[in-house]
């Protein structure tokens, strides 16, 4: 319960329930937050842009997961401007290719959220370790483990918009 | 668009899994010295979240060893090895697991069973096969599986997914042997034995 896999997009607003993205790599977990309304959100992000044949997934593709999750995050009564933006993946697991998709994804979903308003509050991105992105309905804070490592707070809604950790809000 | 395959294909690729495999088994069983036993291959065509959750729990902390394939088609063998089954394998070929060395062995390990296993589908296929150098990483099995199925997939298709256990004998070790092709790969695989896809 409360998976949010490759792809997905889930919103919530029932006090207590925990969304995860487990085993990011390349991919990107995107949470918003709206602690006034009490609202959570997150994608588990592919790639950076969507194909251009008729009906991609929307939660795949940070082009249209952005736009969409920001309008889910509003019928469930959250506002634009107050949501709070925290991202965490976007890891070059293998040098392999050319292309840093991680870097990319990353980019696209900054670039997202910007053109919809939403301010960024803190990102654990890129590296080359893999990351579980957790955050709990009312609870409102973001909890990132990193392959092999503990388990931080990234960021905590009720402390100002800081990181309670020595990660950095950029 | 969407890649489907036929039951005739899919049985073509599980026979050429087994067989690739069987070598790989094969070749470790006698670098080891140890009965090895090989699982019946599953060939699975599954959307990527899907085919991650095939192989294990996206955030369980996995070792992997990755092989780029070169040559004639473009692909990738990764082997996943438990952590256990990760120091059972250094401590039977008499290794620290946590060195340089253990490392290096492990590496070598997935050299030997990727090279065995490009062997045997060079010699069905007819086709050009080359290892490239091995990549070791221990990490979670969702952001090892997931990158790379990314850097060999166009994202609307279906993965495919090769893979068989081996497992080490009275020990507690299996290795979990993925080939993730990509499409184009499949069809390559596929042209020598006559069933090049026909359908799209």
């Amino acid at each position: 319960m409360g998976t949010v896999r490759m792809g997905e997009i889930e919103v919530s607003s029932q006090a207590g329930e925990e969304l995860v993205a487990r085993g990011l790599g390349s991919c990107i977990g995107l949470a918003l937050i709206d602690r006034r309304s009490g609202v959570a959100g997150m994608a588990h992000i592919v790639l950076p842009e969507a194909p251009s044949e008729a009906d991609p997934e929307r939660g795949k593709f940070a082009d249209l997961a952005v736009p969409e999750l920001i309008s889910r995050m509003e019928e469930a009564g959250a506002a634009v401007r107050r949501l709070d933006a925290v991202l965490a993946g976007g890891a070059r697991m293998f040098e392999l290719g050319d292309m840093d998709i991680g870097a990319r994804n990353a980019a696209a979903v900054k670039e997202g959220l910007e053109r919809s308003g939403v301010s960024v509050r803190a990102t654990d991105t890129g590296g080359n370790r893999g990351r579980t992105m957790r955050v709990t309905v009312g609870e409102f804070r973001v909890r990132v483990k990193e392959a092999g490592g503990q388990i931080t707070t990234l960021f905590d809604a009720d402390g100002g918009g800081q990181p309670e950790s020595g990660r950095s809000a950029r | 668009m969407t890649p489907r395959y036929t039951e005739l294909q899919l049985d073509a690729l599980r026979e050429l899994a087994n067989i690739a495999s069987g070598n790989a088994a094969t070749s470790l069983s006698q670098m080891l010295a140890r009965e090895v036993d090989l699982s019946v291959p599953r060939v699975l065509a599954l959307p990527l979240a899907d085919a991650v959750d095939a192989c294990g729990g996206p955030d369980d902390d996995i070792t992997g060893v990755v092989i780029p394939l070169d040559g004639d088609i473009e692909g990738v063998v990764l082997l996943l090895i438990s952590l256990e089954g990760a120091e059972t394998l250094c401590r039977l070929l008499g290794v620290d697991p946590q060195s340089d060395i253990g490392e290096s062995a492990l590496r070598e390990i997935g050299n030997l069973l990727g090279t065995s296993c490009l062997n045997a589908l060079a010699a069905m296929t007819g086709l050009d096969l080359e290892p490239r150098p091995p990549h070791l990483t221990t990490d979670m099995l969702g952001a090892i599986v997931s990158s790379l199925a990314l850097t060999q997939t166009a994202p609307a298709e279906l993965v495919l997914v090769l893979d068989s256990e081996l497992a080490v004998a009275g020990e507690p070790c299996s290795i979990s042997f993925v080939l993730l092709p990509t499409d184009g790969a499949v069809s390559d695989l596929l042209k020598p034995l006559g069933l090049a896809e026909t359908t799209a």
